[in-house]
This record gives structure tokens, sequence and C-alpha cells, in this order.
């Protein structure tokens, strides 16, 4: 039977960004824009809302007097995304 | 989107992230020169019986001051901050502790061994087996500590060879090994010219190749 894929993560942009995530400790705002290849606002929305759910972890910070935004992914994200994967692979697998 | 699309957008984005990562081989190159220089110009002094008037592994002391800089500055630099960033570091900084910790044995044992045995009422003496020279009396020495010194470069240099993937480190690492076997069976003094090549093998030549990767990293991003 197919498990239904989270709707959080379901979505292009917020799935990139988990998957950058995933991989590293954590990654700036403007090196997540850069790799994801989105405009800032709409990074922006996407991660309040990863966030929201519980997904990552967003720092505001100032770096030489400059605003740093530092993401990081939680237990709780990486929680879900290996469920996302494992449903993903269910579907795959069929 | 379809789970097909899924799958490859986590695919693409972890590719983006390793592609990504480059490491400049600063510390390599400072690390590599120091120990190279170090090791080599006090094999020379002791090979050829003279002296440049200090001595010369001060300055890796020295070069804890330019290592914090780059730190520093690279730190700032760095997007991210991957897992393999945090476990290499975390060996280099042991290794770093490791090397004080045998430089503090090395310099406190001799003496403090002495203290002890001259307080039990007795000392080391040498004696030469053909009779023909009188007995002398000499201080407690640790033997072949160049070996060990070999032993501990070969360590953080393999782990970082096989998480980043860097073969000639891992080359270096193999060579510092080979000194290690070699510098058991010789006398001391090519214990500091082993040392020399050890830096030069296990650092200064990887720290070459990790730079050139690195501008032609930064050239492609441009």
């Amino acid at each position: 039977m197919f498990k239904e894929l989270d709707p959080i993560l379901h979505s292009q942009l917020r799935l990139a960004v988990m998957s950058l995530l995933i991989s590293v400790k954590e990654a700036d705002f403007t090196f997540i824009r850069e790799k994801t290849n989105a405009t800032a606002g709409n990074l922006s929305v996407q991660v309040q809302k990863l966030k929201e759910a519980g997904y990552i972890e967003v720092v505001k910070k100032f770096k030489d007097n400059y605003p740093l935004t530092t993401c990081k992914i939680t237990k709780q994200g990486i929680i879900a995304f290996e469920q996302y994967v494992k449903n993903l692979q269910s579907y795959l697998g069929n | 989107m379809s789970e097909q699309e899924s799958l490859s957008i986590i695919h693409e984005m972890i590719q983006r992230v390793k592609s990504d990562y480059h490491e400049s081989g600063t510390s390599a190159l400072l690390w590599g020169s120091v120990v190279g220089i170090a090791g080599i110009v006090s094999f020379l002094e002791r090979h050829f019986g003279f002296s440049i008037g200090f001595d010369i592994w001060l300055i890796v002391l020295l070069a804890i001051i330019p290592q914090v800089i780059i730190a520093i500055r690279e730190g700032k630099k760095k997007k991210f901050k991957s897992y393999t960033d945090i476990a290499t570091d975390a060996v280099w900084i042991t290794f770093g502790i490791t090397i004080f910790g045998l430089i503090f044995y090395g310099n406190i044992v001799p003496g403090a061994t002495e203290h002890i045995i001259s307080g039990e009422g007795w000392g080391l003496v040498k004696h030469f087996s053909s009779g023909n020279q009188p007995d002398e009396k000499i201080s407690p020495f640790i033997p072949s500590l160049g070996s060990v010194f070999l032993l501990i470069y070969a360590f953080p240099t393999l782990v970082t060879g096989i998480t980043e993937k860097c073969r000639p480190m891992v080359i270096g690492a193999v060579i510092c090994y080979i000194l290690f076997v070699i510098s058991c069976f010789t006398v001391s003094e090519y214990d500091m010219l082993f040392a020399g090549i050890a830096g030069i093998a296990a650092w200064l030549i990887p720290g070459f190749i990790l730079r050139k990767n690195y501008l032609k990293a930064r050239r492609a991003h441009v």
C-alpha cells in the first residue's frame, strides 16, 4: 500500500532546501539561494514554512555588520526527510 | 511533481553541495613547509655539525599564529559547514594536542627520570664493550622519539585523505608509515630528515595539489 507523501516536503523548492540541509551541518541563506536558483522572496517563504513545520532551525545573526541567516535541519526534519525518501522508494519500487 | 522528479531533486541537490566542497590547501601548505624546512635544516645541522643559532623547530610554534588567522578567515568565507569539516577539524585539533603532549613528554621525561633514579641512588652509565674507553655517566633519554612523531603524523593525514577522498594525502600517510618503520632501525639524526620528508610528502605536496584544484574550482564558479 502506498503511503502519502509529506505535503510539506512534496514541493520542489522545499524539497531542494531539505536535500541541501540533510548533507551539511548548517548553511547560509545565500548558499541555499545560489544552489536552488530561487528568488530571495520565494525562498524566504518556503524556509518559513519548513521552520513552522519544525523541520529546520533558522538563526539570524550579524557577521561583519551584515545580517546573516543560517539554516540547519532539525532531528524532526531528518526523520521526516528519511520517511519521505522511504515512501518515495515504495512508489518507485512498485 | 512526480516521484521521479522528487528523487532527481534530492540527488541533484546533494551533488551540488559535493561539487561546492573544495579544501583550499592553505593549512597543508603552511604545515608542510614548516615541518619540511625544520626537519631538513635540523638534519643538516646534525649531519654537518653546524648551528644556525636557534632551534629551527621554533618555527613550528610560530606557525600557530598564521594557522589561527587562516582558520578564522576560511571560517568567515565558508557558506556552509559540512559534517566532514567538523570531523576533520576534530582530528587535527586532537593531533595538535597530541604533538604538544609528545613534545612535553620528550622534554620532561628524561629530566624527571634522572631526578627519580638519582633519588633512588643509581644512574645510567655508557659502557664500551671494547673495554678501550672508561665508562661514561649519561642522562636518561627516549630512544627514537622521532619515530613516534612520524607515526602520529600519519594518523590525521590518513583520516583526512580517506574522508575527503584526497589520494595524495593517503599516499603521504603511507610514506609516513614507511619512514616510521625505517626510522626504527636508524640513528636519531635521520629521524629529523625523515620528519622533513614526511612533512613534504604528507602535507606540502598534497597542499599544492589541493590548492591547484581549489583555484581551478573557484575559477569555474566565477
